[in-house]
């Protein structure tokens, strides 16, 4: 039971629901002391050590009780082709159970007739597989199903074009072989019980394909997603289909929660922290040593700032939409970001990415600031805008490609904010060796850049967000 | 705390019971929680819609088990110094001023300032030892000698840093004071943490608890926490009251109304002799049930329809 356990947790790890070891542990415990025989007292209390939220506990039952539930669905009575009732002229309710089990025991005379003039029937009709399914024993026939998934290792399902291959893998585990052998060669006799026994057949494969497609859907749909994500963050981003926008988009607002969490606290300027005691001792110089009043050391926190400026000019054009994303998702999760967007001139879009929904706004920003580049006039906008507010607490993120037409880069603007602001960050979509290429300018403003980096994937952006929190801290 | 010390928790189907006898109808996850989080030791973040009886819980295990009941309200600022333990500074400082003429006593033929300073040290860290130590809330708990339940409510009002201060306490049960060492739970007393969700709990802090998420009560349990309750209300009242204020969380409200104010409001209807609802007594007494004007203006548009509506069920019934 406690190896089933760790494979149900397994299961919802697959789903997104995070389980560490120690709780792992812990729902050992929780199961020991519950014991196995209430199941909804089990299940409740597996949900309190597994699931953390609300959500969590959703598919925490959702899994449950996929993954605890092994009943196969009755096949005897609901098989019977209803022109056979209309045949007899009865009334179909009222007679319908002893009809069924007369239907059924009809059949399988019909077998052992088959079966007496041929040998191949005959062994097939001995063997334990074609028992339990003629005696619809279902729970035995569930546990061999059970156990030849585990033989051909199901749980390693990953993708759904590999459910037709499980499922002939685990009826070739289960001898269906011996039931196909019969069929041919009971259609080769041209007997009359070829279609019982093919009816049989069906019921069994039927009932594989269903199982392969329960647990493929308890231990392949989280893998699926996970493989998914895991590729789009690796993608370049201008290269990522239209279509797939909207799951970025998802990843995106994942991310920035993430850095959020991990780095936005809220920060006091003052604090009552320790007594002063050499100020106490001071102050009290007066009042002939007696110390009247306490004084305490104060904690001063900085306050750290970010500005971006994000170029979404025609060039950049399919990169800047994720950058802007990001750049709503970052402003949404950490205190004071101001953005800016430019092409050839630059203005403050915080306050778009405050009012209005992401899809919307991204859109008002193309439309407001989009079209051909110009670094220099830019830079002198934002110097404009922005300059009196950059000290050392700011931190200055410039996302762009610096192809700047062969204009002026007005280099000694982003050399002058690199004096004044805390870290000057620029990151550009192209790879290392295309800078200064062309129109590049990249090469003359990296020299005005505390850190400079190539980032064109989600992996890249995240790793370099992160570091830089870290370092605004 | 051991079950044989409290068999009023020695199982499920006990702790309902022992719930009921105080008043307290709970779901029956509720039950199971309290009896997990006995059995392993562990504290229970709960969590829910404001009223729906998170810190009723704490108080009622309190009263069930008869121990003292230990209550940090959690605020935004809220420190160690606070929460934890503080230096009694007003007493230092006027120990030292009354002490003072008493030093050239115990100085008395030191030869130096070196001897007389070895012969201070002799005295140690007087200053600095429990008697100068104001126990506040969480090192409180851990004193208790028969175990004590502490409240942590509303967790999710403080700072991260008190979160990460609450991570020794909750899996070790014990506090480390640098300037004594660390002092060990005496009985490890049962905690609850409750919380709004206005902010996310850490991972940290969830790993060590229990989750228990107590959400609305469906309409049966809700009409026997009312029945244990408000006990003079007739039946009848009582079953339309419940499924009114079921419908009027349907409805798209700021603030929809909880467990507290279903009590509220079955109180105040019992003063007014009410025998059964009625558009007019509904509105006047709204203001019980919904706590922005906004809300009570969008309802009082849909009262004639919400109303009818109990009554008709009522009467099909």
């Amino acid at each position: 039971m406690q190896s089933s356990l760790v494979s149900f947790i397994q299961v919802l790890r697959t789903h997104d629901v995070r389980i560490s070891p120690a709780e792992t542990l812990d729902a050992v415990d929780v199961a020991a002391t519950l014991g196995y025989s209430d199941r909804s007292l089990l299940r409740d209390g597996l949900a309190m050590t597994l699931a953390k939220t609300p959500e969590e506990e959703v598919i925490f039952m959702h899994c449950f009780e996929r993954f605890f539930q092994q009943d196969l669905a009755n096949f005897s009575a609901s098989e019977i082709p209803a022109t056979s009732m209309e045949e007899q002229g009865l009334s179909p309710p009222a007679n319908a159970e002893r009809l069924a089990a007369d239907y059924t025991a009809a059949q399988i005379a019909a077998l052992h007739l088959a079966a007496e003039t041929n040998p191949t029937l005959q062994a097939l009709l001995q063997s334990t597989l074609m028992q339990r399914l003629v005696g619809n024993v279902r729970t035995e026939l569930t546990l061999a199903i059970n156990q030849a998934a585990e033989r051909v290792g199901l749980q390693q399902i990953q993708l759904f074009t590999q459910k037709g291959q499980f499922t002939r893998r685990i009826l070739d585990a289960m001898g269906e072989e011996t039931i196909r052998n019969a069929v041919i060669s009971l259609e080769q006799a041209e007997s009359p019980a070829l279609a019982v026994l093919q009816r049989y057949r069906d019921i069994l494969r039927e009932q594989v394909r269903d199982y392969v497609e329960r647990e493929y859907l308890l231990y392949a749909e989280g893998k699926t997603r996970q493989f998914m994500d895991d590729i789009l963050s690796k993608t370049r981003l201008n290269n990522i289909e239209h279509i797939y926008l909207h799951k970025v988009q998802e990843l995106i607002r994942k991310m920035a929660k993430k850095l959020a969490s991990r780095h936005s606290r809220k920060r006091k300027l003052l604090k009552r922290g320790r007594l002063d005691m050499a100020k106490t001792l001071r102050k009290g110089i007066p009042n002939d040593g007696v110390m009247f009043n306490t004084y305490w050391r104060q904690v001063r926190k900085e306050k750290p700032q970010i500005l971006a400026v994000c170029d979404v000019s025609g060039s950049v054009a399919a990169y800047a939409k994720f950058l802007l994303l990001f750049l709503y998702s970052l402003q949404d999760v950490l205190p004071k970001v101001r953005s800016f967007a430019f092409s050839s001139h630059l203005g403050e879009v915080s306050a778009y990415f405050d009012d209005y929904p992401v899809e919307k706004a991204i859109e008002l920003v193309n439309w407001k600031y989009g079209g051909a580049t110009d670094y220099g006039s830019s830079l002198m906008d934002f110097a404009k805008l922005a300059m009196d507010d950059i000290n050392s607490n700011t931190t200055v993120i410039i996302l762009g490609d610096a192809r700047n037409n062969n204009g002026d880069p007005k280099l000694e603007i982003l050399q002058s904010i690199y004096q004044r602001a805390r870290q000057v960050i620029w990151l550009n979509p192209e790879s290392r060796r295309a800078w200064g290429s062309g129109d590049s300018e990249m090469l003359r403003y990296q020299s005005a850049c505390h850190f400079s980096a190539e980032c064109n994937n989600l992996k890249q952006l995240e790793r370099i967000v992160d570091q830089l929190l870290k370092s605004t801290r | 705390m051991h079950t044989q010390d409290f068999p009023q928790l020695a199982s499920v189907e006990q702790i309902e019971q022992g719930f009921e006898s105080y008043g307290y109808i709970c779901s029956r996850k509720i039950a199971t929680a309290v009896f997990l989080a006995f059995q392993l030791r562990k504290p229970v973040l709960v969590e829910g819609p404001p009223g729906v009886g998170k810190t009723e819980l704490a108080k009622t295990i309190a009263l069930l088990l008869d121990i003292p009941l230990i209550r940090l309200q959690c605020y935004e600022g809220l420190d160690e110094a606070k929460a934890l333990y503080e230096w009694k500074y007003g007493k230092q400082l006027l120990y030292t001023q009354v002490l003072k003429e008493k030093l050239g006593d115990l100085l008395q033929g030191a030869q130096g300032l070196a001897e007389s300073v070895a012969k201070l040290h002799e005295f140690g860290d007087i200053f600095y030892s429990e008697e100068f130590l104001e126990p506040r809330p969480l090192l409180k708990a851990m004193q208790q000698e028969k175990g004590a339940i502490l409240l942590i409510d509303e967790v999710d009002k403080s700072d991260y840093e008190f979160e990460s201060l609450l991570l020794e306490i909750l899996s070790d049960y014990q506090i480390s004071i640098p300037e004594i060492g660390t002092v060990k739970a005496r009985t490890t007393p049962m905690v609850f943490l409750t919380s709004n969700n206005t902010r996310d709990i850490s991972d940290a802090l969830k790993r060590r608890c229990l989750h228990l998420y107590i959400p609305f009560p469906t309409v049966e349990l809700e009409e026997r926490i009312i029945r244990s309750r408000v006990p003079d209300v007739d039946e009848q009242l009582r079953h339309q009251l419940v499924e009114f204020v079921h419908s009027l969380r349907q409805l798209d409200l700021k603030k929809v109304p909880a467990i507290s104010e279903t009590i509220d409001w079955a109180r105040s209807l019992l003063l007014l002799h009410a025998q059964q609802l009625d558009e007019e007594l509904v509105r006047s007494t709204l203001n019980v049930l919904l706590k922005y004007e906004e809300d009570i203006e969008s309802t009082e548009s849909e009262l004639r329809a919400l109303v009818r509506d109990r009554l008709v069920n009522r009467q099909a019934t």
